[in-house]
């Protein structure tokens, strides 16, 4: 075992299991979250702190005497003995993970013994880390963090094994979601093995205040932006209503019997054209539709798609879903970029929440039939893992929403693993999500959360027992978090870096080249 | 009121069968009769006039003939290069006609401060503002879109039409998914009419922020899937437009060229001499005098191997009863011992086939020049095919023709010299 420093910050005095107590050295300053390390005969054990607590050799009796002399004016210059050695702060921390060296290789282990008993710990240094390897297709996180300190070496995860495996992204409103996004893209948009569909309800993962995603040197080749008001080479979004199939309205609007009854009967007439037919109010001879019905199902597209008849034509409130030519191949386009690995951003701000999810559904049915097929063709093997990342997550996730029926997206959290495609939820309300699912999301980046509630529903879903990170979890600033995912050894505690600062010398400019005209 | 026709891929000399070369040439006939009947103040062509940039001389000839009438009459003819007839060095048979007088090419753009501008042509008669883009093979122009002035060219005033020969991604039809296409935000706002080519589809749809986008599809066909379109109801003809400052009216002007007979069969879970022995009593029934017949086989055989149905004699059963071109379709007729060696493939025609196996394949050919390697590489591997592909013309010395499509070569690449 290579010889670290002395740096000492404190000494093992007692405790158990996952409650090893720390005495702190005076001047040094243990925080909550901060990483540790004890030295062992071979090995080492890297420690986390998780409460903090005061200690003292002298009765609770004599401090409480001693401050009611000092503050009713009897002894203001009254100290305590050697107070370094009498008054101290203990640390409760865990140990999580067992680091041996057999010259060959690093071996990462889940602990499962003590550091020895009165052992000095000091604070982890880069070298400790250096089994945190780069993956092969790495997806860049953040920087280890130890309490705030940041640690300079770099967390990775693999992109071909997390996205399938789902991720849940969990945290409260600004404490860096859309900025941990935005750095996971700007990794994807490297990467030819992962295909990326962003439902983007803000409008901010392709451009803020002039920086975003657009600014990635490849984003000319593997990133295309959707979006119903396009400038300057950015799609249209705009969706045929003849991609539009019943089933994509599964989970996110909801029908009676007998409007299901009236859609199913449109569709089987009028196929591809049910949607304009039914908004039409077209008849079908002996049927038996009544205009109530007729009357809701027009107010729910309309709700939904912004959808209506006007003198006998169809009319889309923000354009982006159309009759006519408009959009015919659009999905197509999108499924085949995902396909070529690509990240595609739709910009869904202008549309309901409903629109949204259809237009999502389209796109994550499309491709799951396509994988499917090539799962029997042998050709899935070859093709990139697809990730949908899904904002406010329990709109299509929760409970509430599953007891009306699976819709497409609960599908591929329990099946898109065996074909390659994966969710990445982020949500503030973990707690709505099921069990079930939760259980599927294998990687969770765990941003800070005030709601005791939702920090129980994350700890309890979490790859790591996490059940001593409550505090940890609720101090947690913004743009820190910790990894708990199956393809670590340990939850690993991050700082994710801010994109604008991430991204200074890595965005580009277009080189122009000579341009040679023709007429 | 002023009146303008927009027409595209007329693909003139696309058909080397006698009776198909005579209803292309009746096509374009008809449609430049009505424009002068119409009394159009000009046309517009949007690409892919010629279906190859040096035609058979005996389909020039012809529409000479035609295009002379129209220029006697006084109605300029504005044209860009398709994917089609585009030359690299200005050398195709649009540089003759427009030398000529005949046609007038929208002019070139020229490079300025890291932008293409492009330079407006004026019609004389109505004040009309035009200019565009031409087509590349395989969305190569998309460069152009990308770099091009669009303040400078939205700035003008007055009735502004864009030409263009591009697929635009929001007007692309479903069974053209795989075509390359570029978003319609690459192209200036605030024209007034948009006329694009290259879709073999009649469109015509409005966007927010610009006028109306136009594709009026080929005056014929171009390829064989065409005719299977136009046999399955497909509208084909052109677009006359009237404006004043702004568009008043567009009208699709149909153009029956000729009559179609489409049909279907089903052979699934029949070997090949049943459905053989179908067909022809299903043929013994039709009436196809005078049409062109698309006949669309699909299905898998029980029995039998496709070849072993005989088309060619139900070509001739067809033609014994008068019809005057019998297409078939067997792409998705398959048998139990045949096995796809290219999948995917079904229903595309070949030059589609040509292409993705090239774009598909293109980076495993090891180069380090960029410009060789994927789409833009694909795409001008396809240019050069189609120059290599140029045959010797009559009466041409063959130094001159090694010498044309060297000079082709070079331009398409970009070179030199090519030693």
């Amino acid at each position: 075992m290579k010889e670290k420093s002395l740096d000492v910050a404190g000494q093992i005095v007692g405790g158990q299991v996952a409650k090893i107590l720390v005495r702190q050295k005076s001047g040094k300053k243990l925080e909550i979250g901060d990483i540790l390390v004890s030295e062992e005969d071979g090995s080492y054990l890297i420690l986390q702190v998780y409460n903090l607590l005061y200690g003292s050799q002298i009765p609770k009796t004599t401090h409480e005497l001693l401050a009611g002399l000092r503050l009713e004016g009897f002894g203001t210059d009254l100290e305590f003995m050697e107070p370094k050695l009498r008054n101290y702060v203990l640390a409760e921390v865990k140990a999580i993970a067992n680091v041996s060296n057999n010259g060959t290789e690093i071996q990462v282990k889940i602990p499962k013994i003590l550091p020895s008993f009165f052992q000095t710990i000091r604070p982890i240094q880069k070298d400790d880390l250096t089994f945190l390897t780069q993956p092969t297709n790495p997806v860049y996180i953040g920087k280890v963090r130890s309490g705030s300190k940041i640690i300079d070496v770099d967390v990775f995860l693999p992109s071909s094994e997390i996205f399938p495996h789902h991720i849940l992204i969990p945290a409260t409103t600004g404490r860096g979601k859309s900025n941990l996004v935005r750095i996971m893209l700007w990794s994807l948009l490297n990467l030819e093995s992962t295909g990326a569909l962003v439902l983007d309800p803000h409008n901010e993962y392709y451009e803020t205040n002039g920086k975003g995603l657009k600014s990635h040197p490849n984003a000319n080749k593997r990133l295309a932006y959707y979006t119903p008001n396009p400038k300057n080479g950015a799609k249209s979004l705009v969706i045929n209503l003849r991609s539009i199939k019943p089933d994509h309205f599964m989970g996110i609007v909801n029908f009676t019997d007998a409007q299901w009854d009236a859609i199913r009967l449109y569709h089987s007439q009028f196929g591809e054209n049910w949607l304009e037919e039914i908004v039409l109010q077209t008849p079908i001879q002996g049927s038996t539709v009544p205009l109530r019905t007729f009357g809701v199902l027009r107010r729910k597209f309309y709700l939904a798609l912004g959808i209506e008849e006007r003198n006998g034509e169809i009319h889309c409130r923000n354009n982006t879903f159309s009759g006519g030519s408009k959009g015919e191949s659009t999905i197509d386009d999108i499924v085949k970029f995902l396909e070529e690995g690509k990240v595609v951003i739709a910009d869904t701000s202008r549309l309901s929440d409903a629109a949204e999810l259809i237009i999502g559904s389209i796109v994550a049915g499309t491709i799951l039939e396509k994988y499917q097929y090539y799962k029997t063709t042998g050709e899935l093997e070859s093709m990139p893992v697809i990730t949908i990342i899904v904002e406010e997550a329990p709109r299509v996730l929760g409970i509430d929403v599953l007891e009306e029926g699976d819709n497409i997206y609960s599908t591929i959290a329990r099946e898109g693993r065996k074909f390659k495609i994966g969710l990445t939820a982020i949500t503030q309300v973990v707690s709505l999500i099921p069990k079930t699912i939760l259980a599927n999301m294998n990687t969770k980046i765990i941003l800070g959360n005030e709601m005791s509630t939702e920090r129980s529903a994350i700890i309890s879903s979490a790859s790591q027992d996490l059940s001593e990170d409550d505090r940890t979890i609720a101090s947690l600033d913004k743009g820190e978090a910790i990894i708990s995912s199956i393809f670590t050894k340990f939850a690993i505690p991050i700082q994710v870096p801010m994109f604008e600062d991430f991204i200074k010398d890595k965005s580009v400019d277009e080189k122009k080249s000579k341009k040679i005209v023709i007429g | 009121m002023h009146k303008f026709a927009h027409l595209s891929d007329c693909h003139l000399g696309a058909w080397k069968h006698p009776a198909l070369q005579k209803v292309e040439i009746e096509a374009f006939y008809r449609i430049l009769d009505t424009c002068l009947k119409e009394k159009v103040n000009f046309i517009v062509i949007s690409g892919d006039f010629f279906h190859s940039n040096l035609p058979d001389l005996g389909v020039v000839r012809m529409v000479v003939r035609k295009l002379k009438q129209v220029h006697d009459a006084g109605v300029p003819i504005y044209v860009v290069y398709g994917s089609h007839d585009y030359s690299p060095n200005d050398n195709s048979m649009i540089d003759i006609l427009t030398d000529a007088g005949l046609l007038t090419k929208i002019k070139k753009g020229y490079e300025k401060d890291g932008k293409i501008k492009l330079d407006f042509i004026l019609d004389q008669q109505t004040g009309a503002k035009i200019t565009g883009l031409s087509g590349r093979k395989m969305g190569i122009e998309r460069h152009y879109y990308e770099d091009l002035d669009r303040e400078l060219l939205e700035k003008e005033s007055g009735f502004k039409i864009f030409v263009f020969h591009a697929g635009l991604d929001e007007l692309k039809p479903k069974a053209l998914a795989d075509m390359d296409s570029m978003p319609i935000s690459l192209l200036p706002r605030g024209f007034d009419y948009y006329a694009g080519g290259h879709v073999h589809k009649q469109m015509m749809e409005e966007f927010s922020g610009y006028g109306k986008v136009c594709y009026p599809g080929p005056s014929f066909a171009g390829y064989s899937r065409d005719l299977e379109d136009s046999a399955r109801g497909q509208k084909r003809g052109f677009f006359i437009v009237e404006f004043d400052e702004k568009v008043r009216d567009v009208k699709f002007r149909e153009i029956d060229s000729v009559q179609y007979l489409y049909f279907e069969h089903d052979a699934t879970d029949k070997n090949a001499n049943i459905v053989q022995e179908e067909l022809k009593l299903k043929i013994g029934t039709l009436d196809a005098k005078g049409k062109i017949v698309v006949m669309k086989i699909k299905g898998d055989l029980s029995g039998g191997k496709t070849s072993d149905i005989n088309f060619s004699e139900l070509r001739q059963l067809l033609n014994s009863k008068g019809a005057i071109h019998v297409q078939t379709n067997r792409y998705d007729l398959r048998s139990k011992e045949y096995l796809a060696s290219i999948s995917g493939d079904i229903g595309q025609d070949p030059k589609q086939i040509e292409e993705r196996i090239l774009r598909e394949n293109i980076d495993s050919v090891k180069v380090s020049f960029p410009a060789l390697k994927g789409k833009e590489g694909s795409g001008l591997a396809i240019e050069l095919l189609a120059i290599l592909r140029q045959d010797q013309k009559a009466n041409e010395r063959k130094s001159d023709y090694v010498g044309r499509v060297l000079d082709s070569c070079k331009e398409s690449l970009h070179l030199e010299e090519i030693e």
